[in-house]
Formats: C-alpha cells, sequence, structure tokens
C-alpha cells in the first residue's frame, strides 16, 4: 500500500522537492479535496484584498475601535470567501463592502450600541447653517483631528455614508447597495449626514474661540 | 425651480449624481440666485473638508496577514480535517502558490507566443512583398498598445472636439509640428478630438474619428525623408493598421473596423487635406 501510494505521487511532488517528506504524506492521503481549495483562494485573494484598505477603513469609522475593527475585517473576509462562488458580479469593491458593513452592525448591535438610530433635529441643523462661513470651515479643516472627532460623533449610518461618498469615492447607486437603502434616499441621507456634520463643527470652532 | 427645491438637491448636484437636464437647470438658477450661490459655495467647502480632512484608516500590515492566514487555516480544516495544524501550514502555503502560479503563467506566455506567432503568420502571408522591417512590427505594436489603451483608461482624447478649428490649435500649441486635423463627418468617419502621445521615440499626434460605434486612431509626426512611400497594411492582434505617408508627414491609422473602411478613411482623409 505504502509503495503504491509513493508511485502515485512521484507525479505530483516534483514540483516541491524541497519540502519536508512528511508534507508528501499528507498531500497524498488529501490529494482530492484539495485540489479546487488553492484555486478558489488565489482568484478570491487576487480580488479581494485590493480591497483591505477599504474594508479596514470603513469598519474603523463604523467600530470606532481598532481592535473590532481588525477582527470584523477577519471576519468579513472569512464570510466573503465562503460566499464567493456565488459572487458573479464586477464590483468586488462593493461587494465586500456590503459584507463588512453588515458584519460591523451585527458587531454594534450585540455591543448595544445606541447610535444605530438617527435622533436629528431639523431645526437645529438649520439654524447652524449660515452661521460659519465656507472660509472658516475650510481653514478648520486643516485640522484633520477637529474632523475625525466631529464625524465619530455622528450616528453610524452618517458616518458610513460620509466614508463612502467622501473617502472611497462611490457613487449613490454603490452606496445603495452597500447601505441596503433605496437609491433615492442616498442624496438624501448624505444631505443630513452632512448638515450634521457641519453643525458638529460649528459646535466645535465655537467652543475653541 | 425655486430656492426650496434647489436647495433640496443641492447634494446631488454637488456630487454630479442628477441628470444633465435637471442639473442644467440648477445651474442656472445659480447663477441667478446670489443666496443659493453662497449657500453652494458653502457646502462645496464642506464637500472639500470632509473629504481632505477626514482620516483616511489604512489597513496595518498585520491585518493582511492576518486575514490572509485565517483564509488558509479555513481551507485547512476543509482540506485536510485529520491532519494537524503544522502539517496544513507546510503543506497549504508552498503548495498553492508553486501548483497555480506556475501553469497559469506558462498558459499565458503560450498564448501571448500564439497571438504573436499567428499576427506574424498573418501579416507575412497577405503581404508578401511588402513585410515590414523589425522595426516596423516593433512600431506596430507600439500603435496597437496605444490604441487599445486609449480605449481602455477613459483617455481617448485630450481635447474633444468635433471641431477641427478647436483640435488643430490645441494639437499645435503642444507639438512641434502642424498636424493636419480634417473632419470627416460627411464621410461618416467624425472627428471626435485629440490627444498627444508618446511614439517611435517622439511626441506624436493622435486624432480620433469614429466610424459607427469604432474609433479610428490616426497618429501623426513628420515624415523621416527616406522613408518608403508603398501604403502597408498590418494586421496585430484583430487590429487593423494603415500606414502611408505624404510629403510633410507618416500616417498610421490603427482601429478594429475592416481593412476596406480603413482605406476609405485614408482616401477620404488624403482628399480633405491640402495637397503639397
Amino acid at each position: 500500500m505504502a509503495l503504491l501510494l509513493k508511485a502515485e505521487d512521484a507525479s505530483e511532488t516534483e514540483e516541491f522537492e524541497s519540502t519536508p517528506k512528511i508534507v508528501k504524506f499528507v498531500v497524498v492521503k488529501k490529494r482530492e479535496e484539495d485540489h479546487a481549495q488553492p484555486a478558489e483562494l488565489t482568484s478570491f485573494e487576487e480580488a479581494m484584498l485590493p480591497h483591505l484598505d477599504a474594508a479596514h477603513n470603513l469598519a474603523r469609522w463604523l467600530l470606532r475601535n481598532e481592535q473590532d475593527a481588525q477582527d470584523v475585517v477577519q471576519e468579513a473576509y472569512l464570510r466573503a470567501f465562503k460566499s464567493f462562488a456565488g459572487f458573479h458580479g464586477s464590483n468586488g469593491r462593493a461587494w465586500l463592502l456590503t459584507i463588512v458593513r453588515n458584519t460591523s452592525y451585527t458587531l454594534l448591535k450585540k455591543n448595544r450600541a445606541v447610535d444605530l438610530t438617527t435622533t436629528f433635529d431639523e431645526e437645529i441643523h438649520a439654524a447652524g447653517y449660515e452661521s460659519v462661513s465656507p472660509a472658516t470651515i475650510l481653514e478648520h479643516s486643516e485640522n484633520t483631528e477637529r474632523i475625525r472627532e466631529a464625524m465619530d460623533e455622528l450616528p453610524a449610518e452618517f458616518r458610513e455614508i460620509l466614508t463612502l461618498r467622501h473617502q472611497e469615492g462611490l457613487s449613490y447607486k454603490e452606496i445603495a447597495e452597500i447601505a441596503q437603502i433605496p437609491p433615492g434616499t442616498v442624496m438624501s441621507r448624505l444631505a443630513r449626514a452632512r448638515a450634521k456634520l457641519k453643525e458638529c463643527l460649528v459646535v466645535r470652532i465655537g467652543k475653541e474661540k | 425651480m425655486n430656492c426650496e427645491e434647489v436647495t433640496k438637491l443641492m447634494d446631488g448636484y454637488l456630487d454630479g449624481e442628477l441628470d444633465p437636464i435637471t442639473s442644467q437647470t440648477i445651474e442656472q438658477h445659480l447663477r441667478e440666485c446670489r443666496k443659493c450661490e453662497q449657500a453652494y459655495e458653502a457646502h462645496t467647502a464642506l464637500a472639500d473638508a470632509i473629504s481632505r480632512g477626514a482620516p483616511y484608516h489604512k489597513a496595518p500590515a498585520e491585518l493582511r496577514q492576518r486575514v490572509q492566514s485565517s483564509l488558509r487555516d479555513a481551507i485547512g480544516v476543509r482540506a485536510s480535517r485529520g491532519a494537524t495544524r503544522e502539517n496544513q501550514a507546510l503543506l497549504t502555503s508552498p503548495r498553492t502558490k508553486r501548483r497555480l502560479v506556475l501553469p497559469e503563467i506558462s498558459w499565458n506566455w503560450l498564448a501571448l507566443a500564439a497571438a504573436i506567432i499567428l499576427a506574424a503568420i498573418i501579416a507575412s502571408s497577405f503581404l508578401p512583398r511588402l513585410r515590414p522591417p523589425a522595426s516596423d512590427q516593433f512600431l506596430a505594436t507600439q500603435l496597437t498598445a496605444s490604441h487599445i489603451r486609449s480605449l481602455m483608461a477613459d483617455h481617448l482624447t485630450d481635447v474633444a472636439s468635433s471641431d477641427q478649428h478647436t483640435v488643430k490649435p490645441w494639437l499645435d500649441t503642444k507639438l512641434d509640428f502642424a498636424p493636419p486635423v480634417v473632419d470627416l463627418s460627411s464621410e461618416e468617419f467624425p472627428l471626435i478630438g485629440g490627444r498627444l502621445d508618446y511614439l517611435d521615440n517622439r511626441p506624436v499626434a493622435a486624432l480620433v474619428y469614429g466610424r459607427r460605434k469604432h474609433f479610428i486612431n490616426l497618429f501623426v509626426w513628420p515624415a523621416a525623408s527616406d522613408e518608403a512611400k508603398a501604403p502597408k497594411t498590418i494586421t496585430r492582434e484583430g487590429y487593423q493598421l494603415l500606414h502611408w505617408t505624404d510629403s510633410d508627414f507618416t500616417y498610421w491609422a490603427v482601429s478594429d473596423v475592416n481593412v476596406n473602411d480603413l482605406q476609405l478613411f485614408k482616401q477620404q482623409f488624403e482628399t480633405r487635406t491640402p495637397h503639397h
């Protein structure tokens, strides 16, 4: 039996002569199941690893915590890999970000995050709208820490949409797909997110004066 | 459109997500309404501030490793349930790489080699007497690549205009020669625009023409005195190349239209350019 295995193995193993003998044995035993997997993994990694920064960035903004973000990205990649066979679209980034987003929300819900729903007073935003000049806002945007803090104050759905639009440069259609909202809602949500961010910025600038 | 409607659509306008007609209506309104224009400026400033100011959290290097090794673990679990972890690590990493990368590369090379040989056979069998010298072959490769790239990278034209009197002056200022530019719309080769390119070790003009749904890139640069005068055609990876010269310029037309269309194009172009 052992001889038979060796003979069968001979045609297969010439590519990795340098690897230890014990490996050959395992290879022979598992050859059949093993065949399809690495090819799938390679094409998955080729398609999805280029979006690692985007995945991490979104998770980081949603969770506001580096450790959670990394856990979510790892989990999202595993989930994505499992359903990769069913992915036939052309927009790998949007597909992956949808999974990252869903995984992030699962964790947010688990942590009983209070900021999942938006409570937002239109009156306040209307009042703050004209009080600070564009120049002032621009001037203060040089301070990225201030923008980050203001953005972190926003509810998750606003952080998400601002990241997708301003950092990933995604179209409304892609955003609708990732955030799972009707395409018609994207513009109004983005408008509210920007207004709310402006309000937060204005408050911060006001405090520092 | 009133101010309220404009305010409501401002984000879509800012993001370039509105249909052209609505977009134009808003543009018109902003020109006429100072208040809305100011609001728009403020909004643009805010959008810029977010884009520039919000920090982008790049993935740390260790995350990539972590993701990759967790994917390999996941496969390892599926592929060799009985094996120990150490064995899986030894098994999966070298095996994946060698198994997949090697055959794929050799197939690519084979396909490429086959394509080149095929192109060479086609070129030599169709043009036994005009077989281009090696330098022309190299140039043809450059030309084909430039043509393909112009369609691929969304960079067909630097100056998009069907008006020869727009395209020509633009090219004249960018180049050390003045290429002939004619619009051939009436012959169903509408001028689409012009582009700068770098070929044969010099900057050249690329004129872009349409033919139904196809594009023709016409590369033009000053003729060297010792150049052959006979027109040539070359086929390369499914693209047609047609080369001719006149007393001043050397021309290469590259397209996926058929040879007859390309010959017709040359004919029309020559008829319409002033003779020297």
